[in-house]
C-alpha cells in the first residue's frame, strides 16, 4: 500500500501529470539514451567497426547465396522455357527424307513445333563461337548431321513427355535424342536443396550475428559497471539503465545491415559483367538480376531488430549482475 | 496525517521548517539488525529517530556499522530484522521496482565520490535529473544552481580527474542536492580531505539543513563533530551507545 502511495506526488517534475508532459519526458529520456549510446560507440571506433564488419559479413553471406540462387533459378527457367528435344539424325540422310520425317512428327498430337536445322546452319553457329572458327575451316567437308528440334505441346505432363522421348528414340533415322527436360528436373531438385541450405545458413548466421551483438553489449556493460552502479544509486529505473545498451544493439544491427547491403551491392557490381558474358555464350536473353530493392531496404531494419534482441538478452543476463543491491 | 500520506508528501511536508505541528520523523529505525551472509552482525537492535529538518552525525570506530546504516537508508541493503522507516514509509514494503523512486528522494554522498570520470562535471551533476525525467532546459538551470552552491560553477566543463579531491567531493554533493531531495545522507564525506577542506564541506551540509533538508552524516572525525555542534549518534559494534543532543556537544 505504502509502496503504491510512494509512486505519487514526486516533488521532482518527473511525475508531470499531463499526458503531453509525460510524452515530453519520455522523449527527452530516449534522446538522452540514444545520445549516450552513440557517444559510446564513437568513443571506441575500432571496436565498433570490427563488430559492424563481423556482423555485416555474417548477414551478407546468406544474402549472397540468396542472390546466386535467384539467378540460377532464373537461368534454369529461361533454359527450360524451350523444353525442346533435339533429335540428331543419322549422317548421310538426305534433305527430302528429313523434310518427310519432320512433317510426320508435326502430325503427332503431342508435338507443337518441329524445326529443322541443316548441317550448314550448325556449322555457321559453331564458327560464330569463339575458338571454333579456324578448326572448322580446316575440315574438308561438313561432318554435322541434320537436327530436328521438337517442341512438345504445351501442358504435356512428365509421363507423356517421356513417352514422346521414347518414341523419338525409336525412330530408325534418329542417331541420338537429347532431352533437356531431364536436365531441367535435376536443376529443379538442386535449386530446392539450395533454397533449404540458404534458409538454414541464414538462420545460423543470424544466430551468429545475435551472439556478436550480445557479446559486444556484454563487454559494454562490463566496461560501464561503475557508471551503471552510479545511475542506480541516483534512482535510475532498470529500464532507464538498460536503454542505452538497447540503443547500442539497434545501432550495431542497423549498421551491420548497411554493411551487408553494401557488400552484396559490391558483389552484384563485380558479377554483372562476367555473368552477362556467360549468358551471351549460352544464347543470350539472360541478364544478371540483383536483389529486390525492397529486400535490400528491409535488411538494415531486420538487422536492427536482431541487434535489439541480442542487446536485450545480454542486458537481462548481465545488468542484474552489477546492481548494488 | 503523516502516517497516511505518501513518502514524497511527507518528505515535502518535512521540508517546511516552520511547521505548526510537530513534524513526523524523517528517519525512524525500530530494533534494526543487519547480519551479513557469513555471520557478521553489522547492526544489532538499533533504534533512533531523526526529525524533519534535523541534522545529525553518526560516529564510531570503523566497523561500528555507520556505512551499513546509511546503506539501509538508501536501500542498498535490507535489514535482517526490524523496520527502517523513511518519510513514514516502511522500506521493507518497498519492492524492487519501487527502489529507484525512493532513491530519488534521498541524496547520497560517498567518501569515494562515485563520479563518472569520463563525463564532465555538468553531466555528473545532471544525472539524477535525467534519471528523474526533468526537461533539458530545466536541467541546465538546476545543475548550475547546484554547482554555484558548492562553488564550482566555473568548472562545469571540466572532467572530475582535473579537479582536486575537495572539488570532486563538492561535485558529489552538488549531484546529491540537485534533485532537491528532502533527505541527504553522507558516508565519510570528508574522509580524504585535509581539516580545512573538511570544515568547508561540512559547512555545506549545515547550509542544506538550514534550508530545510534533513541531513545524516557518518564520520569518525571527532574534531569536526565537536566543531559543528549537531546531534551525535554513537555506534559501537552495531549498537547505539550514545545519542548526544546538539546542545550537549562540547
Amino acid at each position: 500500500m505504502s509502496r503504491h502511495r510512494a509512486r505519487r506526488g514526486d516533488p521532482l517534475p518527473a511525475a508531470a501529470p499531463s499526458a503531453r508532459g509525460r510524452i515530453a519526458t519520455w522523449r527527452g529520456q530516449h534522446a538522452w539514451s540514444l545520445h549516450a549510446s552513440l557517444q559510446r560507440l564513437a568513443a571506441h571506433p575500432v571496436g565498433t567497426a570490427l563488430t559492424l564488419t563481423v556482423m555485416g559479413f555474417a548477414l551478407a553471406l546468406p544474402l549472397a547465396f540468396y542472390l546466386a540462387l535467384g539467378n540460377l533459378q532464373r537461368f534454369g527457367a529461361a533454359l527450360g522455357e524451350s523444353q525442346a528435344i533435339s533429335v540428331f539424325l543419322k549422317p548421310g540422310l538426305g534433305a527430302a527424307a528429313v523434310a518427310g520425317l519432320a512433317s510426320d512428327l508435326r502430325a503427332r498430337a503431342d508435338v507443337a513445333v518441329v524445326a529443322t536445322r541443316t548441317p550448314q546452319q550448325g556449322l555457321a553457329e559453331l564458327s560464330a563461337m569463339q575458338g571454333f572458327g579456324p578448326g572448322l575451316a580446316a575440315l574438308a567437308d561438313n561432318p554435322l548431321p541434320y537436327v530436328l528440334v521438337v517442341t512438345p505441346r504445351a501442358g504435356l505432363d512428365a509421363r507423356a513427355g517421356q513417352a514422346l522421348v521414347t518414341a523419338l528414340r525409336a525412330l530408325p533415322a534418329a542417331d541420338r535424342v537429347q532431352d533437356n527436360s531431364a536436365w531441367r528436373g535435376r536443376l529443379d531438385a538442386l535449386l530446392t536443396l539450395g533454397r533449404r541450405v540458404v534458409l538454414l545458413l541464414g538462420a545460423l548466421l543470424a544466430l551468429a550475428a545475435l551472439l556478436v551483438v550480445g557479446n559486444s553489449v556484454r563487454q559494454d556493460i562490463q566496461a560501464h559497471a561503475e557508471e551503471i552502479a552510479v545511475m542506480q544509486l541516483v534512482g535510475a529505473s532498470p529500464g532507464f539503465v538498460r536503454r542505452p545498451y538497447l540503443y547500442a544493439g539497434i545501432c550495431y544491427g542497423f549498421g551491420s545491415g548497411v554493411v551487408a547491403v553494401a557488400l552484396v551491392l559490391l558483389l552484384e557490381l563485380a558479377l554483372t559483367g562476367p555473368v552477362a558474358t556467360l549468358a551471351a555464350a549460352w544464347g543470350g536473353g539472360l541478364r544478371f538480376a540483383g536483389l529486390a530493392p525492397a529486400l535490400l531496404l528491409a535488411v538494415p531494419f531486420a538487422a536492427a531488430l536482431l541487434g535489439w534482441l541480442g542487446a536485450r538478452i545480454a542486458g537481462a543476463r548481465h545488468l542484474t549482475a552489477v546492481e548494488p543491491h | 496525517m503523516p502516517a497516511r500520506a505518501g513518502l514524497a508528501a511527507t518528505l515535502a511536508h518535512a521540508m517546511l521548517p516552520a511547521s505548526p505541528e510537530p513534524a513526523a520523523p524523517v528517519i525512524r529505525l525500530d530494533q534494526v539488525s543487519k547480519r551479513y551472509p557469513g555471520g557478521h552482525e553489522a547492526l544489532s537492535q538499533l533504534s533512533f529517530e531523526l526529525g524533519a529538518g534535523e541534522m545529525a552525525f553518526v560516529t564510531g570506530h570503523s566497523g561500528a556499522g555507520k556505512s551499513t546504516l546509511l546503506k539501509l537508508l538508501g536501500l542498498l541493503e535490507r535489514p535482517s530484522h526490524g523496520a527502517v522507516m523513511v518519510g513514514g514509509v516502511n522500506l521493507g514494503s518497498v519492492r524492487r521496482s519501487g527502489i529507484p523512486r525512493l532513491r530519488r528522494q534521498v541524496g547520497m554522498v560517498f567518501q569515494d565520490h562515485r563520479l563518472l570520470m569520463d563525463r564532465s562535471v555538468f553531466a555528473n551533476v545532471e544525472l539524477p535529473l535525467v534519471v528523474a525525467g526533468v526537461p533539458p532546459a530545466e536541467r541546465g538551470k538546476r545543475v548550475r544552481a547546484a554547482l554555484e552552491k558548492v562553488g564550482l560553477l566555473a568548472h562545469e566543463k571540466k572532467s572530475p580527474p582535473a579537479l582536486s579531491a575537495g572539488e570532486q567531493q563538492r561535485v558529489g554533493i552538488a549531484r546529491a542536492i540537485v534533485g532537491k531531495p528532502p533527505l541527504l545522507i553522507a558516508d565519510e564525506p570528508t574522509g580524504n580531505l585535509d581539516p580545512q577542506l573538511a570544515v568547508e564541506i561540512m559547512g555545506l551540509f549545515v547550509e542544506f539543513q538550514q534550508v530545510g533538508a534533513t541531513v545524516l552524516v557518518a564520520t569518525h572525525d571527532l574534531f569536526l563533530i565537536k566543531r559543528m555542534r549537531k546531534r551525535v549518534i554513537v555506534l559501537d559494534h552495531g549498537r547505539l551507545v550514545d545519542d548526544v543532543a546538539a546542545a550537549e556537544v562540547v
